[in-house]
């Protein structure tokens, strides 16, 4: 299991990291988030010691990670970044040999994973010659060399198409099932709320929430309740003043209120087609911990016409 | 198959580092391209120079016009072997007939012997002329002896010139050109390897921090040992090059049959010794410069100050290598980043005692393990502080920071 440990680094005087702490057991698949500047990447620095912390400690299965634990996990940085002019199977092979396996498991392993990758046949090409694409499958590939106990992977799927992202996610899922702890950051929220098992969220250096998906959705302060009209209808919810007309009404609300009550005044308002009533989606539980407007997630709360609402 | 894994020791990785550099450089059609002309460049001199100008001076064709029965061709010929020049006289019928076939450029030199005259067609050989007149003299010599009644063959006695040894009270050949030609052209052989190569490393280093393949890389390797193994393979790399190099230099001075003095030869291995330890203090900061850029186009001015001082330590051998003996040569010839370029011309001029030598090699190794230390401090802190180029005076900060 991986442990991060009260971890502090401050960057002259910016402060990356304010005491962070979290966990990843083998099997589990975790969801690191956070706004960009958050952290993030100093974190997974952290964990691969490329970073020197200034307080606390990251230990594999109760030990601090040291070059033994290390050469078992396998890393894809946010900057993507391999030998131009190396043939794609020598840059593996290299790379799976400089992790320990011997020159037959290191051939091995560059080919399993070529062909997994769709690569094969770009085998003997060089790095710069394969589209940009085809470059992060390579940059994962040497992530994933000789099965390794805990998967770092910095924005996986940053930069890859809908067919790539579903390969990326396949395997991923693999890697879970294998026992491979994996820890993941992205933006894509709705991906991560499907792949991964828990979150952490954190902003400005510091965990502002974690645990897993659906128990902070469920103890969110928040419900979601959308109402949708047959025609466009105008609508004054109690207590939340008149909204213009329009077929979806969506309202968030305090959790355990009463929604029979508001459902009725909906119908008196028009004819209701359906009504959604649940948990916010992983998204607004973001936008929530952060606090704050961010990039990834709508403008919040108001009821917008014609706004899709995620599925979850 | 998942547990199949081993720690590699320090040499393990370094070494694996190393074979990375040398496949691909060896690879490279660049390389192959470059290795290739050269080769073909220094062969191609040899050839030149074969067709060009032939075996040697030629022989010395000399017309002569001869009264005496063939004796002044003899002598002339005798003349020719004492001084190394082969001379083929050709009998001619009269003196105009000799400054035609001279005029014609059939002969280099006619002899008139009634005359005793000597024409050249355009300017007098100095050469040609001594071994003509040795050649009267002899015949005068031979004459006159003859003339007080001793024998022909008596005459041949004592006429025949017995060898002479040449030596010197300094138990050398004396030959201070030649010294300081073999310490010159060391320095300029060494200035161009150890900037070349030094150059190879440093571009390899920032293509490594340019292209962030590094950070992948210091997740399973040491900074320290990273640098190790670029600098080998990069120097085995350059030494293939140099190898064959020298081996096509070899060939194409056969090919235009110089005779190499074995000075020549006798400092080579001072050269390859000088060469190891330059490059292994030169190549360490040229890597340590590549490290505090992010780009290529700004590598040359990092290495700026690395460059000036073997810019400076090749022009100080043509300031005091004429002076190997002087108290400023002697001093500077053990300073550790002089000494690969100002030992060698010392060294060559005989001029270095075995204690110098020692002195300078000692620091030497002690330089280059100091460079080694503060690099893989340094080198550990920058590879992966991308963006602007990192200052010397910031880069030296983190040596007291951390």
């Amino acid at each position: 299991m991986l442990e991060v440990r009260s971890v502090a680094k401050r960057f002259g005087p910016v402060v990356a990291l304010d005491r962070v702490s979290f966990q990843v057991r083998p099997g589990e698949l975790v969801g690191f988030l956070g706004p960009n500047g958050a952290g993030k990447t100093t974190a997974m620095r952290a964990i691969m010691q490329l970073v020197a912390l200034d307080e606390g400690v990251v230990t594999w299965n109760g030990a601090p990670v040291d070059d033994a634990a290390r050469l078992r996990f396998g890393y894809m940085p946010a900057e993507r970044g391999m030998y131009p002019r190396m043939a794609v199977r020598d840059h593996l092979t290299y790379y799976a040999r400089l992790s320990g396996l011997d020159a037959a498991a290191a051939a091995r392993a560059a080919d399993g994973w070529l062909e997994r990758l769709g690569l094969a046949e770009r085998a003997g090409d060089t790095v710069q010659s394969l589209s940009s694409g085809n470059q992060q499958r390579v940059q994962l590939a040497l992530a994933l060399l000789g099965e390794p106990d805990l998967l770092v992977l910095d924005e996986p799927f940053s930069g890859l198409d809908p067919v790539a992202v579903d390969t990326l996610s396949e395997v991923l899922m693999e890697q879970v099932e294998r026992g491979a702890a994996v820890l993941l950051s992205s933006h894509q929220l709705d991906l991560v709320a499907d792949l991964c098992s828990a979150v952490v969220i954190v902003d400005r250096g510091r965990v502002v929430l974690r645990g897993e998906v659906d128990d902070l959705r469920a103890a969110s302060p928040v419900r979601h309740l959308e109402v949708e009209f047959a025609s466009p209808t105008a609508w004054s919810p109690d207590g939340m003043g008149p909204r213009p007309p329009a077929r979806r009404h969506r309202l968030e609300l305090p959790a355990g209120t009463a929604v029979e009550q508001l459902l009725g005044s909906a119908r008196a308002a028009g004819e209701v087609v359906a009504h959604r009533y649940g948990p916010p989606d992983l998204s607004e539980v973001f936008r929530h911990a952060v606090g704050r407007p961010v990039e990834v997630a709508p403008a919040p709360s108001d009821a917008e016409a014609g706004r899709d609402v995620g599925s979850r | 198959m998942s547990g199949q894994r081993r720690v590699l020791g320090g040499w393990g990785q370094v070494g694996l580092v190393a074979g990375r550099e040398i496949r691909e450089r060896v690879r490279a059609r660049s390389f192959q391209v470059s290795t290739g002309l050269l080769v073909l460049v220094i062969v191609a001199l040899g050839v030149i120079v074969r067709v060009g100008v032939g075996d040697g001076p030629g022989a010395l064709r000399v017309a002569v016009v001869d009264a005496d029965g063939g004796a002044l061709e003899q002598a002339l010929v005798a003349a020719g072997e004492r001084s190394d020049r082969e001379v083929d006289p050709v009998i001619v019928p009269d003196g105009s007939t000799a400054r035609r076939v001279v005029d014609d450029g059939d002969a280099d030199l006619a002899v008139l012997a009634e005359d005793r005259q000597v024409l050249f067609a355009d300017e007098v050989d100095e050469q040609a002329l001594s071994i003509v007149r040795q050649a009267w003299a002899a015949l005068d010599l031979r004459d006159a002896l003859v003339g007080h009644g001793l024998e022909e063959s008596e005459v041949a006695e004592a006429l025949s010139a017995r060898p002479i040894e040449a030596t010197t009270l300094s138990g050398g050949d004396g030959d201070d050109g030649l010294a300081i030609l073999v310490g010159t052209l060391a320095a300029i052989l060494l200035f161009i390897t150890l900037q070349t190569f030094g150059t190879y490393v440093l571009t390899g280093v920032v293509e490594e921090k340019s292209t962030a393949v590094v950070e992948v890389l210091l997740v399973r390797v040491p900074a320290r040992h990273l640098l190790a193994g670029k600098v080998i393979g990069i120097g085995v790399a350059a030494l293939i090059q140099l190898v064959l190099a020298v081996t096509a230099g070899m060939v194409s001075l056969a090919l235009a049959s110089v005779s190499v003095p074995g000075e020549v030869w006798s400092a080579l291995p001072m050269v390859l010794v000088w060469f190891l330890g330059g490059y292994a203090l030169y190549s360490t900061l040229f890597a340590l410069a590549g490290s505090l850029v992010s780009r290529q186009e700004d590598a040359q001015a990092a290495a700026a100050p690395i460059m000036t001082v073997l810019i400076g330590a090749y022009l100080l051998v043509f300031f005091f290598g004429y002076a190997p003996e002087s108290t400023a040569s002697r001093v500077m010839s053990v300073i550790p980043p002089l000494a690969p370029l100002l030992m060698p011309m010392r060294m060559a001029a005989g001029a270095a005692s075995v204690l110098e030598v020692g002195l300078a090699l000692v620091l030497m190794v002690a330089g280059v393990v100091l460079a080694w230390q503060l690099a893989g401090r340094i080198y550990n802190q920058v590879l992966l502080q991308r963006g602007t180029r990192i200052s010397w005076r910031a880069a030296g900060a983190f040596l007291r920071g951390d």
